[in-house]
């Protein structure tokens, strides 16, 4: 019946992030809810009984649990923290921007250049690339931490990590891999055929096939 | 009961921090020792004490450490501070003036 409080109170905190407030509160909680128990059941309640009344007790905790969340930042703080996050949230989306967006003078000389002018999409192209990768690369840098140093807990989270670190870096690597191969691919047969005014859609392809490779992985994750 | 549930949850912080006043203890205890004092007519839910925990803790009211029991799970256990006391003191001062500004106000006299 102890390890029925535990279930329920786990319950609670299912989709809680897993920080060391949320931890310490959800321990806390299942401590107090058992002492209450052993205590209703020597007072000669029935096992169902004593887990209904403390149970009972529990009260709303879903307001706690979003305060929790929120970390009980001041108002100031708060304030700097949501400034912050608008600042990050433009910054990727200027750097998806210019990623789309680079793609365009290498249509737009192909169609207008002749002779050696549709190059001069290519280099715009890769500056451009360059231009978002340095954003987002910044903007990762900047970022603030949501939780301070302190509440960053390297214990707590190793449990919950450890399911998903290897897998990130699983999959960082086969992206970065993938884009490589990619772009090696564009420009050999782009090259080799000629035919640049169709060759950039290996790009959409590699998209595709990347989304792709991630729904397969997280299946076989879930799956397991 | 019910108003006086409104009028108890309104001073759940004075409450807390004088359970806290004599010794350090953990939720649980801190809850029952509230329900013996109203012999089994008001108890805290658990979700407005850890609520009141946390409001303290930031407050600089209160601390908590977490006791080394030898067996079973271990307590979180918190302690009043002295800006605790200090609050405790203010906010005891502040109900006994209001307790006697109602008492005063709600009173009928007889040759009224």
């Amino acid at each position: 019946m102890e390890t029925k409080l535990r279930r329920y109170v786990e319950g609670l905190f299912e989709d809680t992030k897993p920080t060391r407030k949320a931890i310490e509160l959800k321990e806390e909680m299942i401590q107090n809810l058992e002492d209450k128990y052993k205590d209703l059941l020597a007072e000669g309640k029935t096992p169902e009984a004593a887990f209904n009344i403390a149970i009972a007790g529990i009260g709303d905790v879903g307001t706690l649990i979003r305060q929790l969340e929120q970390g009980f930042r001041s108002e100031p703080e708060q304030e700097l923290f949501e400034k912050a996050r608008r600042k990050s949230a433009l910054l990727t989306a200027v750097a998806v921007m210019i990623y789309i967006l680079s793609v365009l003078p290498i249509i737009i000389f192909e169609v207008i250049g002749s002779g050696g002018a549709e190059f001069i999409g290519i280099p715009i192209f890769i500056v451009m690339a360059a231009a978002a990768t340095g954003l987002l690369i910044y903007n990762h840098m900047t970022k603030p931490k949501y939780f301070k140093e302190e509440d960053t807990m390297v214990e707590e989270f190793r449990e919950w990590q450890s399911d998903t670190k290897d897998q990130k870096q699983m999959r960082g690597a086969i992206s970065s891999a993938l884009w490589s191969l990619i772009l090696v691919l564009y420009f050999v047969i782009s090259f080799t055929t000629g035919a640049w005014y169709i060759t950039w859609v290996i790009f959409i392809v590699g998209g595709l096939v990347e989304s792709l490779i991630s729904i397969f992985s997280t299946m076989r994750h879930n799956g397991r | 009961m019910s108003i006086a549930s409104d009028l108890i949850r309104g001073h759940t912080d004075t409450i807390i921090l004088a359970r806290l006043m004599g010794s350090d203890n953990y939720g649980y205890e801190i809850n029952k020792s509230i329900q013996e004092r109203t012999g089994g007519k008001y108890e805290l839910k658990e979700a407005t004490l850890y609520t009141a925990f946390r409001r303290l803790e930031q407050a600089g009211c209160i601390a908590s450490y977490w006791g080394n029991e030898q067996t079973g799970a271990r307590r979180r256990y918190y302690s009043i501070t002295e800006s605790g006391r200090d609050t405790y003191k203010t906010l005891m001062a502040e109900w006994k003036s209001a307790k006697g500004m109602i008492d005063q106000l709600i009173q009928v006299e007889e040759n009224e």
